[in-house]
């Protein structure tokens, strides 16, 4: 999914850049106002284990191999798609000027699909879907959508860039991504369950709930 | 992705001495990535040519070996190489060949496959130079440097530095795995459990990662970390090298540049 360098006209490479710039302002406000002081060290980090996390290569039933993408799987434990953008902004750097994945002048369209994509997707997805069909469906229906989209994503950046046919683009991008992101869904799955089983504390929703279950035993208490 | 070892490769490639080596980060990061720039705006074959030769005169003065470092761009090529080779079969363009199954190979469709082949050569042979030239941390001071957003140039310095101890962390996994004979790739096994052993280790490594990041946080702490901590940078002057370095280089993109309006190349 990472685009490589010289396949984006400049103009449209700045045209991502802008997104990147935006994004990232707002991302890095919102860790600013909603985490603590801890933020700076958790988000690195955080952001060097999801790293060695990608370097895991898992079977895909056809032969190959592939790797979690993930940006589902941050943006839901954080429930903010602005901790993938800065995720995925620092992890992108490093992959494009230490190991060539993903282009440095495509930065901004690799965050756009992987970090803004993925997690608004993954994010909102399951915001929508979990009460009408359950958490653990929505996780799993979240993180397919994320990798679904993000793929489609990067076929009609290429059909605008002039480089790939959109109809064939979208064809093959969705249906080796429709495979993958059946892998990712299991993945984000089981990892969100095992950390609700470990450390609860860490899901930003436990977190959510416990602030407003103490909110509403306060005001409880002051009434009576 | 580039697998885990290729990580301390790198390092061992940083170790190197020679006069680009010794140059400053902020050069060599600015430079390389004008270069990429330019070969990604250049559409001409020859220029990208020129640029590749260019590149490796630096990759012989760095005391690179040729041959890793090639071997380096190959093993990188397929990510974007495989769109480039697909070109000249679905560009719409004047019909030069015929396979069996209506199969149709267009010469627009055949240069413009070459010219992205060669910029994705050109820019991932500056990627080799610079990741052999620049240690991660070098990069990050530069970064810092150049005006990175205060938070981000912190939160990216101590992700480099626990890039390599979360590498270190996935091997010792690995071997454990391993050594009670689990194997991912292994058909004899199911599908669907070998899946759930990956996803348990990445819960794993998640877990770990931030539990990592609550103890640095509090040895931060401790040696005076606060909201407002500005991050140390030396005052660096640049030298004579670094400014003959990058002359060099803008004069061989201005020559290149310019010789398409005359008639050398």
């Amino acid at each position: 999914m990472h685009i490589p360098d010289g396949f984006i006209p400049l103009w449209q490479c700045a045209i991502y850049y802008v997104i990147l710039a935006i994004a990232l302002y707002f991302s890095l406000r919102w860790a600013r106002t909603n985490l603590d002081e801890k933020r700076v060290p958790l988000m690195a980090v955080l952001a060097a284990g999801i790293f060695a996390i990608m370097s895991m290569n898992v079977p895909i039933p056809w032969g190959t191999s592939g790797h979690i993408v993930g940006g589902a799987l941050v943006a839901l434990i954080f429930l903010a798609p602005e901790a993938a953008v800065i995720v995925f902004t620092l992890v992108l750097i490093v992959q494009g000027l230490f190991f060539g994945d993903g282009g440095l002048t495509c930065l901004g369209a690799n965050v756009l699909n992987m970090g803004i994509i993925g997690g608004c997707v993954g994010l909102y997805t399951f915001k929508a879907l979990h009460r009408p069909i359950g958490k653990v469906p929505a996780i799993a229906v979240a993180s397919w959508l994320s990798i679904f989209i993000a793929a489609e994503a990067v076929a009609v950046e290429m059909w605008l860039a002039g480089t790939f046919p959109l109809v064939l683009g979208l064809e093959f991008m969705g249906l080796y991504h429709a495979v993958i992101g059946v892998i990712e869904a299991i993945l984000t799955v089981v990892v969100i369950l095992a950390l609700e089983k470990l450390r609860p504390d860490l899901l930003a929703w436990n977190r959510k709930n416990k602030t407003a279950d103490l909110k509403a035993e306060g005001s409880e208490v002051t009434s009576k | 992705m580039s697998a885990a070892g290729s990580l301390h490769e790198l390092e061992k490639a940083n170790n190197k001495d020679s006069a680009l080596h010794a140059l400053d980060g902020r050069v060599k990061l600015i430079i390389l990535i004008a270069l990429i720039v330019y070969a990604v705006y250049t559409t001409d074959l020859s220029v990208l040519a020129l640029m590749e030769v260019y590149l490796v005169i630096l990759l012989i003065m760095s005391h690179l070996s040729l041959k890793d470092s090639f071997v380096k761009i190959l093993l990188i090529l397929p990510f974007g190489g495989f769109i480039a080779v697909f070109q000249p079969f679905i560009h719409v363009g004047t019909v030069i060949y015929t396979l069996p199954f209506g199969i149709t190979v267009t010469a627009q469709g055949l240069s413009f496959g070459v010219l992205l082949m060669s910029r994705l050569v050109v820019a991932l042979t500056c990627i080799v130079l610079l990741s052999s030239l620049s240690p991660m941390q070098e990069v990050v001071d530069s970064f810092k440097r150049l005006g990175m957003p205060r938070d981000l140039a912190m939160i990216f310095s101590l992700f480099i530095r626990y890039l390599f101890m979360f590498y270190d962390e996935l091997e010792r996994i690995r071997n454990a795995q391993k050594s009670r004979n689990f194997d991912i790739f292994n058909r004899k096994t199911a599908y669907l459990w070998r899946l759930k052993q990956v996803a348990y280790t990445i819960a794993m490594m998640f877990l770990h990662a931030f539990e990592q990041g609550e103890t640095v946080y509090f040895s931060m702490l401790s040696r005076g970390y606060s909201e407002d901590s500005e991050i140390y940078n030396a005052n660096k002057k640049l030298a004579s090298r670094d400014f003959i370095f990058a002359g060099v280089t803008v004069g061989v993109i201005v020559g290149l540049e310019l010789m398409k309006y005359t008639t050398i190349i």
